[in-house]
């Protein structure tokens, strides 16, 4: 016998709904209360929430406390509930004009703050219930109400939006893989965290029609025929791809950088004692290094690339104190410091 | 009195402190001036007590409907702007009437239209909080005109928020938002009415901005339905305002002038009320319209100085049936004497 707990989920008494004969609404609201009744999930402890739209209506029809908000406030009703409720689970049911075209900021900025709420997104690629106007989802080219010449603009692509930054929790299915959009939305509802379902779904009468399609099964073998799925969990999904893509929260991302090892200064007292005749011997000649005093202090130079042959350096001359050329050369004593100090010239 | 427990506070800080006191557990707000402070306590508050959530939203429509929806979640909520900001809140406002979320939205006014004069005092938004909405709708504003009114009125706005089971506007202007004045709030009493509305999570009702039938289901088409709706509203919220039928009177015989100020104003003109009689509203909305009829029957002249070009002078008109002298303080210029050689001015041009 075939389970139909689901139904007492549902409004039955409000029924039949407002949703045109072939639309995929319907689908997508039945398998959210039968994966709401599998996980024993009820009016007790569960509260959808809408925007506008044919998908808003989604909420009144569900036997829950539920709240229909203003165009695409959806979210943002539902991150405020949930933060004052956390005895409760919200979960979010509305479309793809609401969540990502009126309420595209606040899409940005939920996922950003990561309540833990579920959205269901009726994805039609069309605004339904004004009439077939052209969404923020409606592929390129598509002829609609508004965009009588084809669409000029790509759409948004909110599988690549919302795995930007994890954690993430983003599945795309639609309302022709019966068995894949329930497991998604299992998973979507388990996920800690924001989680959010893109189904795929038809809006034959006010779409499927100027597209060209005949009967809502059409559009349905349409998305067979579009789309494949890919199991397993994945980071992102290709735009042909239907599935899971989730990432949890990482470790920090900014980079801490790496420490350079540079050795301690050596002390002036540890140096050793460099007499006048020694320096002289470091003039250059015969490929000995080439050392100067500067202050007290005995400098090698031999890498410098001043270094011009035998005893000089440009001006100066090797193996000598230069305190005083050094002092009214007009470079200064800066020019020194980046050469290693190899003693005390006393 | 001990002095020693007064402290110097700014509106501001009152209104905060005034919604703890009333058991806000929720503010949702955007910084805009004259009202980040508000924001700024909330965010501090809440890491004092972990049962006080708040958001800084991406933006103020976010904001308010966040605080409408906590409202319905089944705490005390409320949320703070400016005219821009409230502009923005429209569109949550009437969904709050409708889905009846009792809730607090304080609006400190500043210069208008658009941006405006940031941060100059006005009080041009009456219109606005009367019916920026689509739609009809009966809000219920108070304007206080002292740090501690701002504390008080903002629990009288809580209380009002929960009787009439709608978002009550508590007015201010940037001047009242930063004026510092030593207040003891332990000492002043307050009544707080509680939460009576059930949360969600109890039931299987829908709470929507469609025009619905007590059940909650959606009717759309049915004009028997709207009215019986809205006329129960309606009544209901008029109700709740006989509550507080807020003003302050004081009379003179020896002058046929009646001077009409409120919120900051009032308080800039009030040498001025050694020379006229004064009245001064605090309930803004709706509209103290049998008072003021009572009030000014014994008045040949009426003069309203106001942070706008006439709009309450205009209720006012329209209640009770004459012509009004307004005296519109615009730009922010709120200046003792200013105001009195412009009244001087159109003491003498209407004899």
């Amino acid at each position: 016998m075939i389970d139909r707990s689901y139904k007492d989920l549902l409004k039955m008494r409000r029924f039949p709904h407002t949703w045109c004969p072939g639309c995929g609404i319907g689908a997508v609201l039945k398998n959210v209360a039968m994966v709401l009744r599998e996980l024993g999930w009820g009016s007790e402890n569960t509260v959808a929430v809408s925007g506008i739209g044919c998908s808003g209506r989604m909420s009144g029809y569900m036997n829950l406390d539920a709240v229909h908000t203003p165009h695409g406030r959806a979210l943002t009703a539902a991150e405020a509930i949930r933060r004052v409720r956390e005895d409760l689970h919200v979960i979010v049911l509305s479309g793809d004009g609401d969540l990502a075209s009126i309420g595209g900021n606040h899409l940005l900025h939920t996922a950003r703050r990561n309540p833990d709420i579920t959205v269901i997104c009726n994805d039609n690629e069309i605004y339904g219930l004004t009439g077939g106007q052209a969404g923020p989802t409606t592929p390129k080219g598509t002829k609609t109400l508004t965009s009588p010449r084809g669409e000029p603009f790509p759409p948004l692509r909110l599988g690549r939006i919302l795995t930007e930054q994890a954690p993430y929790f983003y599945a795309r299915t639609t309302v022709y893989h019966r068995q894949h959009l329930q497991q998604c939305i299992r998973e979507a509802l388990l996920w800690k965290g924001f989680s959010f379902v893109d189904v795929l779904s038809d809006c034959i009468e006010l779409n499927g029609r100027r597209l060209g399609f005949r009967t809502a099964f059409q559009m349905l073998r349409w998305f067979d025929e579009r789309f494949r799925i890919v199991r397993g969990i994945r980071e992102h999904l290709e735009e042909d791809e239907l599935g899971i893509a989730q990432a949890k929260e990482t470790a920090p991302t900014k980079k801490v950088p790496e420490e350079k090892y540079e050795p301690p200064l050596p002390s002036v007292e540890a140096l050793r004692f460099i007499s006048h005749e020694e320096l002289e011997r470091f003039d250059g000649r015969e490929g000995s290094p080439l050392w100067i005093a500067y202050k007290g202090l005995v400098y090698d130079v031999s890498k410098s690339p001043l270094f011009q042959g035998e005893k000089r350096m440009r001006c100066h001359i090797a193996g000598k104190d230069l305190t005083h050329e050094i002092d009214a050369a007009p470079h200064g004593e800066d020019l020194l410091f980046s050469f290693p100090v190899v003693g005390r010239l006393v | 009195m001990n002095h020693t427990m007064r402290k110097l506070l700014s509106g501001n800080e009152a209104i905060f402190q005034g919604a703890i006191r009333a058991g806000a557990r929720y503010f949702a707000g955007y910084p805009i001036s004259p009202t980040s402070e508000i924001l700024q306590q909330a965010a501090l508050h809440a890491e004092e007590d972990p049962t006080f959530r708040f958001l800084q939203g991406e933006d103020e429509i976010a904001c308010a409907i966040a605080t409408i929806s906590a409202s319905l979640a089944g705490v005390k909520a409320f949320t703070a702007t400016s005219g821009p900001g409230f502009s923005l809140m429209q569109e949550a406002i009437g969904w709050g009437h409708v889905v009846e979320a009792p809730c607090v939205f304080v609006n400190s006014m500043r210069v208008g239209p658009s941006t405006g004069m940031p941060t100059q005092p006005a009080q041009a938004d009456l219109f606005q909080v009367q019916g920026g909405s689509a739609g009809d709708y009966y809000p219920i504003a108070f304007y206080p005109h002292s740090v501690e009114e701002c504390f008080r009125l903002t629990v009288t706005a809580f209380n009002a928020a929960e009787e009439s089971l709608s978002p009550v506007v508590l007015l201010a202007d940037a001047f009242l938002s930063h004026l510092y004045e030593l207040v003891d709030l332990e000492a002043i009493e307050v009544e707080v009415v509680p939460r009576t509305k059930e949360p969600l999570g109890r039931g299987k009702r829908l709470f929507t901005g469609t025009a619905h039938d007590k059940l909650g289901n959606v009717k759309t088409n049915d004009p028997d339905i709207y009215r019986a709706w809205i006329s129960e509203i309606k009544g209901r919220h008029h109700e709740v305002a006989e509550k507080y039928p807020l003003y302050e009177y004081l009379p003179r015989e020896d002058s046929d002038t009646l001077l009409i100020a409120f919120g900051m104003l009032s308080r800039i003109v009030s040498p001025l009320k050694r020379r006229f009689p004064f009245f001064r509203p605090i309930r803004i909305l709706p509209l103290l319209a049998k008072e003021l009829r009572e009030v000014t029957k014994s008045y040949r002249r009426i003069l309203v100085v106001e942070g706008s070009d006439g709009q309450y002078g205009s209720w006012v008109q329209g209640a009770i049936g004459r012509e009004v002298i307004s005296i519109p303080c615009l730009g922010g210029g709120f200046r003792l004497r200013w105001i009195e050689k412009e009244l001087q001015k159109r003491l003498e041009e209407s004899p």
